[in-house]
């Protein structure tokens, strides 16, 4: 299929896929377990309760892409996709113009052309708007870095829609991570999606695909419960929770994973009106 | 070559049913769903169907274009929403300041508190504020049958002199009546179809969905092991969301709280697939005071928002009267 569309494409567009994706190698170093991360065809998964950040987070990595070089931003296209009517535009824009030195209507709107929204309604529909924008991935070599919020959002529904069997359960959310992990991979993206923890920790460790000793060591509420297409293309896996501290002041941490070289690292942050502040 | 039969493609979008494409030969009749036509490689269905490969590429294209969403750019959304959202005063200036400025368009807001707290009160004040003081219309979902419209009365009374402006604001606000899930998301269904043709006589202006309460008619969903009852409470959640984006109102739903173990913070009901739906969610609690009169004094604190820090406290009264603002209180300790 993915052959069709390059029938269709005309040279210089060929031209445009293959110069290569701008690199985001300086996103945001304090994500990461290790340096020089992350790199084109990763997949970051951040994890979390309600309210500890994560939305917070994206909103900070999307404005660090879309702000200008002289901003401090690395100047490339997001595309975000919204499952759950979630993302609040006037946030990000109060986030721009505390980043901004000048903060105009005009340089704002500029920066805001650089990212492009879609909702979807159903699991379905997030497959089918997958394949239809894959054309846009073509035409826009400067589209770097896809975000979705969150993938978990049509869970319940995909279960009571599978009825008994699991792979009917799954079947939408397995083509959604391959269809993903085939776009990632053919145009250099990075991912980064969002997933709920709806579930409570499972007793059961054999239940759990994470390896036993590193659920330890990040002592962290994780109970997969996607299908394991998914849960196996994710090259890092960043868990949010929220701290109390004694001076009441509330921060948020995160602990960050490596999922094939099994490296952790545990950081804090805290929320201002400028966005995640570390 | 027999002649190719009736080349007829009917697609609707769930898996469920199929696209019959009919080959010439009428041999095999390949039955694809709408899915699996997408992914499928073309190639391939052009050589069990007589449809050639362009033609089917051209489906495959308006397939995606009808039913796939479509993507829109951040400064083109930045206009459309700065010229449809409106923030609506919730009537009680105190609650306001805590929610800067009021309720915001476009987003479910939650108050969740104990039986008693103040719940239908602050929603009986919205719908009182916005009906008289922005002259917009509000509808009122009841699932307990706390709402009376005395009460609102009393409350409109206490804002404005003329009688005519009362009865004209009374007349803004719409009260229906659901008692299970299955009503309200018929009724919503019924919201969204007269909001979509545009019917200004009754729904008139719509700004406001006062839900009273959400948990009354999703706690009978839940327990057990099936995800049924998950599902729904998902999808009234969906359709709630959805109807505050698309038509840009103010949401507003109640819910109970419930607490881990004796000791712990107070969280809200429904469970931790329900905590992500809110966009701002308010918790009421009665003032610590003395029992020996019926008190009317409540604390709002602030437990989500995506504007505002967590954890900022405002006193206000659901007295008799009016629902007024006392004096400004230090934030006692953060939750």
């Amino acid at each position: 299929m993915g052959d069709a569309f390059r029938r269709a494409e005309s040279g210089t567009q060929l031209l445009a896929r293959l110069e290569g994706r701008s690199s985001l190698k300086n996103l945001e170093p304090y994500l990461f377990a290790e340096e020089g991360f992350p790199i084109h065809g990763d997949v970051i998964e951040f994890h979390g309760p309600e309210g500890t950040g994560k939305t917070e987070m994206l909103y900070h990595l999307i404005a660090r892409c879309i702000l200008p070089k002289s901003g401090g931003g690395l100047e490339v296209e997001v595309m975000f996709i919204d499952t759950d009517y979630h993302f609040d535009m006037l946030r990000l824009v109060t986030i721009l113009e505390h980043r901004l030195v000048q903060s105009t209507e005009e340089t704002i709107k500029q920066c805001l052309g650089k990212l492009f929204l879609v909702n979807c309604s159903s699991s379905t529909q997030l497959l089918l708007t997958l394949y239809s924008l894959e054309n846009m991935f073509c035409t826009h070599p400067s589209l770097c870095l896809l975000v979705v919020d969150s993938i978990s959002a049509f869970y319940w529904i995909d279960r009571s829609n599978g009825g008994e069997s699991f792979n009917l359960q799954e079947i939408n959310l397995k083509k959604c991570a391959e269809l993903l992990e085939k776009l990632v991979r053919e145009y250099h993206l990075a991912l980064f999606a969002t997933t709920q923890t709806i579930m409570q920790k499972s007793t059961n460790s054999a239940e759990s695909s994470f390896s036993l000793k590193l659920q330890q060591e990040t002592d962290t509420d994780y109970r997969p419960y996607l299908c394991k297409s998914w849960q196996q293309m994710v090259t890092h896996r960043i868990f949010f929770s929220k701290q109390y501290n004694s001076g009441n002041s509330k921060t948020f941490s995160f602990t960050s994973c490596h999922i094939k070289k099994k490296q952790i690292v545990k950081r804090s942050f805290s929320i201002a009106e400028c966005g995640v502040q570390f | 070559m027999p002649a190719p039969s009736q080349r007829k493609i009917s697609i609707p979008l769930h898996g469920a049913s199929c696209l019959p494409a009919w080959s010439a030969s009428r041999e095999a009749q390949e039955c694809f769903s709408l899915v699996d036509f997408v992914s499928s490689d073309l190639e391939d269905v052009a050589q069990k169907c007589s449809l050639s490969y362009k033609a089917l590429v051209a489906v495959r294209r308006v397939l995606l274009a009808q039913f796939s969403a479509f993507p829109a750019n951040g400064a083109d959304l930045y206009e459309e929403l700065k010229s449809s959202t409106a923030i609506l005063s919730t009537g009680i200036a105190s609650l306001d300041k805590l929610l800067d400025s009021g309720l915001y368009t476009g987003e479910v807001t939650e108050l969740m508190g104990a039986p008693g707290s103040g719940k239908t009160q602050v929603c009986l004040s919205v719908a009182a504020s916005v009906s008289l003081g922005l002259k917009q219309h509000v509808l009122f979902l009841d699932s307990t049958g706390g709402f009376t419209a005395s009460r609102l009365y009393q409350m409109l009374q206490a804002r404005a002199e003329d009688e005519e402006e009362q009865l004209e604001a009374l007349q803004r606000v719409q009260v229906a009546r659901a008692f299970d899930i299955y009503e309200m998301l018929g009724a919503l269904q019924e919201l969204r179809d007269s909001l979509s043709q545009q019917v200004t006589s009754s729904t008139g202006p719509l700004k406001v969905l006062l839900i009273d309460s959400v948990s009354a008619v999703i706690y009978p969903l839940l327990g057990g092991k099936q995800s049924e009852g998950l599902a729904l409470m998902m999808q009234l959640a969906r359709e709630l969301k959805m109807l505050a984006r698309e038509f840009s109102l103010a949401v507003v739903v109640t819910n109970q709280v419930t607490r881990n173990s004796s000791t712990g913070p107070l969280k809200p009901a429904l469970g931790r697939s329900w905590s992500f739906v809110p966009s701002t969610r308010v918790l009421l609690e009665s003032k610590e005071a003395t029992w020996e009169k019926a008190n009317t004094q409540r604390i709002a604190s602030l437990v989500k928002s995506s504007r505002q820090p967590t954890g900022i406290q405002v006193e206000l009264d659901i007295g008799n009267s009016d629902a007024q603002e006392l004096s400004p209180v230090t934030p006692t300790q953060g939750l």
